[in-house]
């Protein structure tokens, strides 16, 4: 067993970035981030690690099916945020009740 | 079914190439799926009741762990369908077996973390935000325990029946669903979890 | 006792108790029947297993016919109730439950299916395919659906109906105000039809990306299909959001949780929000597919193609992603701040633009067309004035400050019926007669089919115009009964009497069935309304395989290109075709979804985790499950084809 073979450095390398992402995350636990810009943090490394998953590991970009399947991925996400923050608007922020 | 040698494994029967663009389709489906949980979560995240808020009940260490074991396994997932390409089917099963059992540990993590919580006041019943993150966390906890059967069946398929197209192929769908269910715990752990003890 | 005791109706009458009779008289008929014509097994082999797309449709289409039965008559009671002022038809229990079942049955297991069954039957035939991307995941969704359905029916015999209303608002579906099982069933039966229907919308996208014949790109595509398309992106996204508000909704009251709770942190108002961010979505769900018939209607009865096709694409793509911007126009009244409900009023006004620019185009189709007044095109004329109603009362409901006058009167009311009667219904009982002599072999009685449209068409405007009036009057939405003095009375027999007239068009509409099946010839063209695209390319009745050559598109109207412009649709020799096998397994499973739905609505909690258990076995047994379908051989072909009189047999 060829072990170069079986850890294919794109992989390898895509593990690392992720680990570095969550570090960089927890960084804002351990040093007292103010609100801002710890939610931008937090924003940047989770869409960030979610895109290397996407591409590194699940073969996203490979096949004649790409568009089909990233118009999806675009779809979800983008009515994923309305439905996520049109929710917190009109319960939370807009909420007069 | 025609099979096309040009391909690897999974995509090379049309049946197969529509299979996997369905799973696709469906894991838009669950973005939303989550998303709403998330929705909910956010809008009943400060109404605690007479309960526990997050910062109360929340912990490093084990939120960690889960981190480190969940993100590991879906590594090691990705090694497994890299080996599966390469015809490796010995090492393909080793490293799926290694998935799954990080995937286990991660299970009991998060059952020994719930316990906790239900010693320290914190129920499904306690407040709003208890039964919303119970039923976060829990959607994606019985997520991956599905996935853990999913795993083991397949498993047991390309041990008795070889890699064919059709163990190929459902062998990379399960890795798809398996690195959806990482993605989904990064969002979990960033906003729930650190959001909530920051 | 005290077990069987949760299974008592609540609140029963004497339509109640006779209804229970009749249920249990209808099931022992079938079942003596079935026996003694010695049925069982080819209702077994023929349909309970089948997987293919045509007989799915038609099984869809029968189910969608006996629950507007069901929800005709709560409409029809309700109607009654409402005639005169003071009315003691129907208590206020009574007309709750009336009132929730219409609305959850009209919408959910009558229009819905109705639009799976032309969408089955009719996309994978429109584009070429032979079936679905997943045959037996289609199956999966009818008996899902048909499960969820029936759990939904028998509520009001077993233990008593949902009466929270279709919307099901927290904290009156709670356990507080809502104490019997009534909501759970509401709850539990949606969830497993949804669960259905969001696997029909990616085995639809995925079939519709992947599957199409050689030649048809995307914008060469017949519009039914491109509504499909649209519709599957919409039920994909927008029925998770439902599932897990259902979920959430159950847990609250069979598991104590403080989700929409008055107490603890719960939040009502959050449930009212995520049932319409699916609610809205939803609506477009039904209307979508009924322009897409509509396109197909009007041009094959005006003899001319579809006006603007590139801007009918456009439109119906940016309604249905569009339609998820919206959704807070359903409670603007109800606690979020002005300039919250500005936004979503500034939204809502705008997807009026969209559908207008599809009502000129249909306009401009029939221009200077020639044009036959079939039923289907009857049907499709009525729409337009109609439904432009109903559209434009609809931004007068947009505007969020006079919403604050028209919410949940009868100006409402008036409103959603305006466009889903003349939109969804007009377009679903057009369609049916339309693709009636592909579904079955005869054409329906046109005379008596138009006596019908007539009677429909003069009833709903009796039996809604008046609403908008007494809306404005002040006249509430889900009230049981008015005093005299309120003046209602006159308009609300209006209604009554026009309700009547949909009724009598329902008795028609079956009526015509049944003359046709009587006394139709059966010896129907292929293409008998002289259509332009390729479903109308088959066979009647349609082969298992559809094609026995996969047809090579040229154009949008391929079909009406080898019909007068000689073009070759099928070109050459025959092949083995691949086709899956039927199998019990969707059916199994749907039973066992509907025994766990029903313990759980009881909280008979060793039956639901055996439910629970033998659903997993059922996907454990289908991963590893061995099933390469069969193959037909060209023999076989050669055979079916000489009976029919072989391919491009129309020229």
């Amino acid at each position: 067993m060829n072990m170069k073979e079986l850890f294919p450095a794109k992989q390898v390398w895509g593990f690392v970035f992720s680990l570095i992402l969550t570090f960089v995350a927890i960084l804002v636990y351990f040093f007292n981030m103010s609100k801002a810009t710890g939610m931008t943090i937090f924003i940047l490394t989770a869409f960030i690690q979610a895109a290397v998953q996407l591409v590194v590991f699940m073969h996203a970009r490979e096949t004649d099916d790409s568009k089909s399947i990233f118009m999806t991925l675009y779809c979800a996400i983008f009515l994923a945020l309305i439905t996520v923050f049109g929710t917190i608007l009109c319960m939370i922020w807009g909420w007069s009740y | 079914m025609e099979i096309d040698h040009s391909q690897p494994l999974e995509y090379s029967t049309e049946q197969n190439r529509l299979n996997i663009l369905g799973f696709w389709i469906f894991l838009g489906a669950e973005i939303m799926l989550f998303a709403t949980l998330f929705a909910s979560y956010f809008t009943l995240v400060d109404r605690t009741g007479n309960g526990p808020a997050g910062a109360e009940l929340f912990e490093i260490t084990p939120v960690l762990a889960e981190t480190f074991l969940l993100l590991t396994s879906s590594f090691v997932i990705g090694l497994g369908i890299h080996a599966m390409r390469i015809g490796n089917k010995k090492a393909m099963l080793t490293f799926f077996v290694i998935t799954l059992l990080l995937g286990l540990g991660f299970i009991g993590f998060e059952i020994t973390e719930f316990i906790t919580y239900y010693r320290e006041g914190a129920t499904l019943q306690t407040s709003a935000f208890t039964s919303i993150l119970f039923t976060t966390l829990g959607t994606h906890g019985a997520h991956v325990t599905l996935g853990l059967f999913w795993g083991l069946f397949i498993i047991l398929q390309v041990k008795k029946r070889g890699l064919t197209p059709e163990t190929a192929n459902k062998s990379f769908i399960f890795s798809l669903y398996w690195h959806f269910l990482d993605i989904v715990w990064i969002f979990i752990f960033t906003f729930i979890y650190m959001k909530g003890m920051t | 006792m005290g077990f069987f005791s949760r299974f008592l109706i609540p609140n029963p009458s004497p339509v109640i108790y006779s209804s229970m009779v009749a249920i249990g008289v209808t099931v022992l008929l079938i079942i003596v029947g079935l026996t003694h014509f010695k049925k069982w097994f080819f209702l077994w082999s023929g349909w309970l297993t089948t997987v293919d797309h045509k007989r799915i449709g038609i099984m869809y289409l029968i189910s969608a016919l006996l629950m507007l039965f069901r929800g005709g008559v709560d409409a029809v009671m309700m109607r009654a109730q409402l005639a005169v002022p003071d009315n003691k038809l129907l208590d206020s229990q009574h007309y709750n439950e009336v009132f929730s079942t219409h609305g959850v049955v009209m919408i959910l297991f009558m229009a819905m299916p109705y639009i799976m069954a032309l969408m089955n039957f009719v996309v994978p035939l429109q584009i070429g395919a032979r079936d679905v991307a997943f045959p037996r995941l289609n199956a999966v969704s009818f008996w899902l659906f048909f499960m969820g359905a029936m759990l939904f029916n028998i509520s009001f015999v077993i233990g008593g109906s949902p009466d929270a209303g279709w919307t099901s608002y927290f904290p009156l579906a709670g356990n507080e105000f809502s104490p019997h099982v009534g909501t759970n069933y509401y709850m539990i039966g949606i969830q497993i039809a949804g669960i259905g229907t969001l696997m029909t919308g990616i085995n639809f996208l995925t079939t519709i990306l992947k599957m199409r014949a050689p030649g048809m790109t995307l914008m060469k595509m017949p519009m039914f299909t491109w509504s499909a398309l649209v519709t599957s992106i919409i039920i994909i996204f927008a029925f998770p959001v439902l599932t897990v508000a259902l979920i959430m909704g159950t847990m609250d009251r069979l598991f104590a949780t403080k989700f929409f709770t008055m107490t603890d942190g719960g939040m009502d108002m959050l449930w009212a929000n995520l049932f319409w961010v699916w609610g809205h979505p939803e609506v477009y769900i039904l209307i979508l597919p009924a322009f897409g018939l509509f396109s197909e209607i009007i041009p094959t009865f005006s003899r001319r193609n579809l006006y603007g096709y590139r801007s009918m694409v456009a439109s119906m793509v940016f309604i249905s992603i569009y339609s998820f911007f919206v959704w807070t126009h359903h409670f603007f009244t109800m606690g979020q701040a002005a300039y919250v409900n500005s936004i979503f009023s500034i939204t809502t006004m705008v997807i009026a633009i969209p559908t207008g620019i599809k009502i000129f185009n249909w306009l401009f189709t029939m221009w200077k067309g020639r044009i036959r007044f079939t039923v289907p095109m009857l049907y499709s004329i009525g729409f337009i004035p109609l439904f432009t109603i109903g559209g434009v009362t609809g931004v007068m409901l947009a505007m969020s400050a006079a919403d604050y006058q028209y919410h949940n009167t009868m100006f409402l009311v008036a409103h959603f019926h305006n466009v889903i009667i003349p939109g969804v219904v007009f377009a679903v009982l057009g369609a049916g007669t339309y693709y009636w002599p592909k579904m079955f072999g005869f054409m329906l009685n046109e005379r008596i089919g138009k006596w019908a449209f007539w009677f429909l068409t003069i009833g709903f405007c009796l039996a809604f115009f008046p609403m908008y009036i007494t809306g404005l009057d002040g006249q509430a939405r889900r009230m049981y009964t008015y005093s005299e003095s309120t003046g209602f009375g006159p308009l609300n027999m209006i209604s009554f009497i026009g309700a009547a007239l949909m009724a009598i068009s329902f008795v028609l509409i079956v009526y015509t069935i049944y003359y046709s099946i009587r006394h139709a010839p059966r010896d129907v063209s292929d293409d008998p309304w002289d259509a332009r695209s390729l479903e109308w390319a088959t066979h009647n009745p349609v082969p298992e395989y559809n094609f026995a050559i996969i047809p090579q598109v040229n154009s949008r109207e391929t079909f009406w290109d080898a019909k007068y412009k000689g073009h070759e649709l099928f070109k050459g020799d025959y092949e083995k075709i691949h086709m899956p096998n039927n199998s019990g397994g969707p059916f199994i499973l749907s039973c066992i979804f509907f025994v766990f739905g029903f313990a759980l609505v009881f909280s008979i909690w060793f039956l639901a985790i055996i439910g629970l258990i033998g659903i997993f076995v059922c996907m454990a047994h289908r991963s590893f499950e061995i099933d390469h379908g069969h193959y037909i051989s060209v023999e076989e072909i050669i055979e079916t084809e000489a009976k029919f009189g072989g391919v491009n047999k129309w020229k």
